[in-house]
């Protein structure tokens, strides 16, 4: 990892702009502190790591003013509703969201999980590396609890020379079919993403979310001939990509009743990424070795598990931690926008008189 | 489109033919032996398949095919007024050029007229593969991609995408999702490529004669190209000068009728001459309907209970 040290303040719990002055002489996460001069107000914040951060979060993140905690909501406030969880790779959703993608499911939600590239990159060969992530993909949404997975298998890392338009062409089609309410993405104005399928999948996915239901359908008129309805897609949750994401963050998601689930959906990912099989095969490496981890536990399947809860999750343990929250995932969230024309109607309602 | 002059002479026996040399002359078929059918008709330009193959598309719906249009670019180079206005224009036309052949839906994507070298290829192939499967297209009439002298980048783009989306729509793992709303893969088997420009070959030569008037219907409609509109142009500019030809009759839409049957089809009539046909229209056929193959037979002979 290549970090960028501009600042070096961490974000401490019960976090206010206002309050940034007060912790400008505070010691950052890495022991480094500021040299900003006080009269000046930081606009970024260090996401402190702990001792077993895998590098999950950003290395800093700007605050909005509104920012909103969201917390588990009882009963089923969901039913009825669809989200596309919009990934370039197979570990894209699992790593960054899936607490959320899990608690919104559970909270009535209809999942899809959506990756775009094929991960070749990712395997021993091209050829498994592809199948691999394939049904990791499958495996990953089953966790989550989603309703299917499908892939697109772009090739990877070079989505850059794909027709940014036939991707489109496709996701409005499946925001159309789904009937798709609300999208994850990652963010494509995250800054300093170095990988070219997340920058072209977030832009696509954004385009594609209001282009699905516009002008009732001006954009792929066939698709509606096919029998398909415009989307009406309202919600977007933008994950940033870590570690070199400096994103704008406006909701804080309390995930730590689905961090089990999220652990799962992780283990499941074994053909790339940090989590999938590494407990396991830690644990075999030990046992050659005469030696034991007691976390690990007595089978492989323990050992996986508590190794990505462990090390993988920490991440989001200590951003939970400034919030209060024992797990906690980031997002710029953009709800619906009030219909202009609603407004207008009230207007009228509340103004209109006899001629 | 970017056609060459009219009236023009005759190209007959001008171009390459294949088949062993002597094309196969198509003519009407009795009843209705095509019911149940699909052809889509692709063309890039509101005048293209008016001038190329309308006398195919009436013969086909005749004898029982449905038939759809589908019109690539926006056409807004054509039409002598402001790019907005051109498009309209276009449109419109393209709509009462295919109600008046009997298409049963039009289909528009509006790509950039003359540009479509420049657009997305894949893009365009996408949505061709999703009406033919939608459509379940059984024929397909449209340019040929290996046609040469085209010096327009609109037909052969949207030839050579035509000719892969055909067999792409077969394959399950194009665009899966498609089968996900209950769209199912089809193949298109027929094939007739356009007599687009002189040198092409052709391999059909089709008896339009029972069907020319609807040609001409289709003709009259491209006014803001394809000079559908010429005869009661050139009536009035006659009457300007206090003149008139009879054989553009007393009202515009009999001149324009007029014009196109005396000036417009000279093509159709030198493609006929050959094969003693009053009107002809040329096409390069190519038949991709899975045949039986000799381990199907072979299983289906030989096969004995356990």
């Amino acid at each position: 990892m290549d970090r960028r040290q501009f600042l070096g303040r961490p974000v401490s719990a019960g976090l206010a702009l206002g309050g940034a002055a007060a912790l400008q002489q505070a010691p950052s996460a890495y022991g480094q502190r500021s040299d900003l001069p006080p009269k000046f107000t930081p606009s970024a914040y260090t996401v402190p790591k702990s001792p077993n951060s895998a590098g999950l979060t950003p290395d800093y993140f700007t605050y909005a003013d509104n920012l909103v905690i969201e917390r588990n909501q009882p009963g089923k406030p969901h039913q009825g509703k669809v989200l596309a969880a919009v990934q370039a790779h197979s570990d894209d959703i699992t790593l960054f969201c899936a607490g959320t993608v899990a608690k919104l499911i559970d909270e009535g939600y209809t999942g899809y999980l959506i990756r775009l590239s094929n991960d070749e990159k990712a395997g021993k060969t091209v050829g498994y590396g592809v199948v691999q992530n394939e049904i990791d993909n499958r495996e990953a949404a089953k966790a989550l609890g989603c309703k299917k997975a499908f892939s697109f298998y772009y090739r990877n890392h070079r989505m850059d020379d794909c027709a940014a338009i036939e991707i489109r062409q496709r996701l409005i089609f499946l925001f159309r079919l789904l009937q798709v309410n609300t999208v994850f993405l990652m963010d494509p104005s995250d800054h300093y993403d170095e990988n070219p399928d997340h920058l072209v999948v977030g832009r696509e996915v954004e385009a594609a979310c209001w282009m699905a239901g516009t002008g009732g359908g001006r954009e792929y008129p066939e698709q509606l001939k096919a029998g398909l309805k415009p989307a009406n897609v309202r919600e977007k949750y933008y994950h940033a990509r870590a570690p070199q994401g400096h994103n704008l963050v406006n909701r804080i998601v309390d995930i730590s009743s689905y961090i089990d689930q999220k652990v799962r959906a992780n283990v499941a990912n074994k053909g790339k990424g940090p989590a999938g099989d590494n407990g396991a095969r830690l644990r075999q490496s030990l046992a050659k070795q005469g030696k034991k981890l007691p976390l690990l536990g007595n089978d492989d399947d323990t050992a996986n598990f508590q190794y990505v809860k462990h090390f993988i999750m920490d991440d989001f343990r200590t951003l939970g931690a400034q919030f209060g929250l024992e797990y906690a995932e980031a997002f710029r969230y953009i709800g619906p926008e009030p219909e202009h024309r609603q407004i207008v109607n009230k207007y009228v309602e509340e103004h209109a008189v006899p001629l | 489109m970017h056609r060459r002059s009219f009236p023009m002479p005759g190209l007959a026996g001008a171009a390459p033919q294949v088949n062993g040399g002597e094309p196969i002359v198509v003519k009407d078929e009795p009843g209705m032996p095509h019911r149940g059918k699909v052809f889509a008709a692709v063309h890039a330009h509101l005048d293209d398949i008016p001038y190329y193959a309308a006398g195919l598309c009436a013969k086909l719906m005749s004898e029982g095919y449905t038939g759809y249009i589908l019109r690539t670019s926006n056409d807004e180079r054509c039409g002598g007024r402001s790019t907005a206005e051109n498009i309209l224009s276009n449109e419109q036309d393209h709509f009462r050029m295919a109600a008046a052949l009997g298409f049963k839906d039009v289909f528009d994507f509006y790509y950039q007229n003359h540009d479509m070298d420049g657009i997305s290829y894949i893009d365009l192939r996408g949505r061709l593969i999703l009406i033919f499967r939608m459509l379940q297209v059984d024929t397909i009439l449209s340019f040929n991609p290996w046609g040469h002298a085209e010096e327009n980048p609109d037909h052969w783009v949207t030839g050579r995408a035509v000719e892969e989306a055909c067999w792409m729509a077969g394959m399950p793992n194009d665009f899966h999702e498609h089968l996900e709303a209950g769209i199912q893969p089809h193949t298109v088997g027929e094939r007739y490529y356009f007599y687009a420009r002189e040198g092409q070959p052709y391999n059909r030569v089709v008896d339009i004669g029972s069907h020319v008037e609807k040609k001409i219907d289709a003709i009259v409609e491209c006014k803001s190209q394809g000079d559908g509109n010429r005869g009661s142009i050139v009536r009035a500019q006659l009457a300007r000068q206090g003149k008139r030809l009879p054989l553009l009759g007393n009202d515009d839409r009999a001149a324009d009728r007029a014009y196109v049957r005396q000036f417009l089809l000279e093509d159709d009539r030198e493609h006929g001459k050959p094969h003693n046909l009053e009107f002809a229209e040329r096409f390069y056929y190519i038949d991709r309907r899975p045949a039986k193959s000799k381990a199907d037979e072979y299983i289906e002979k030989n096969a004995v209970n356990l």
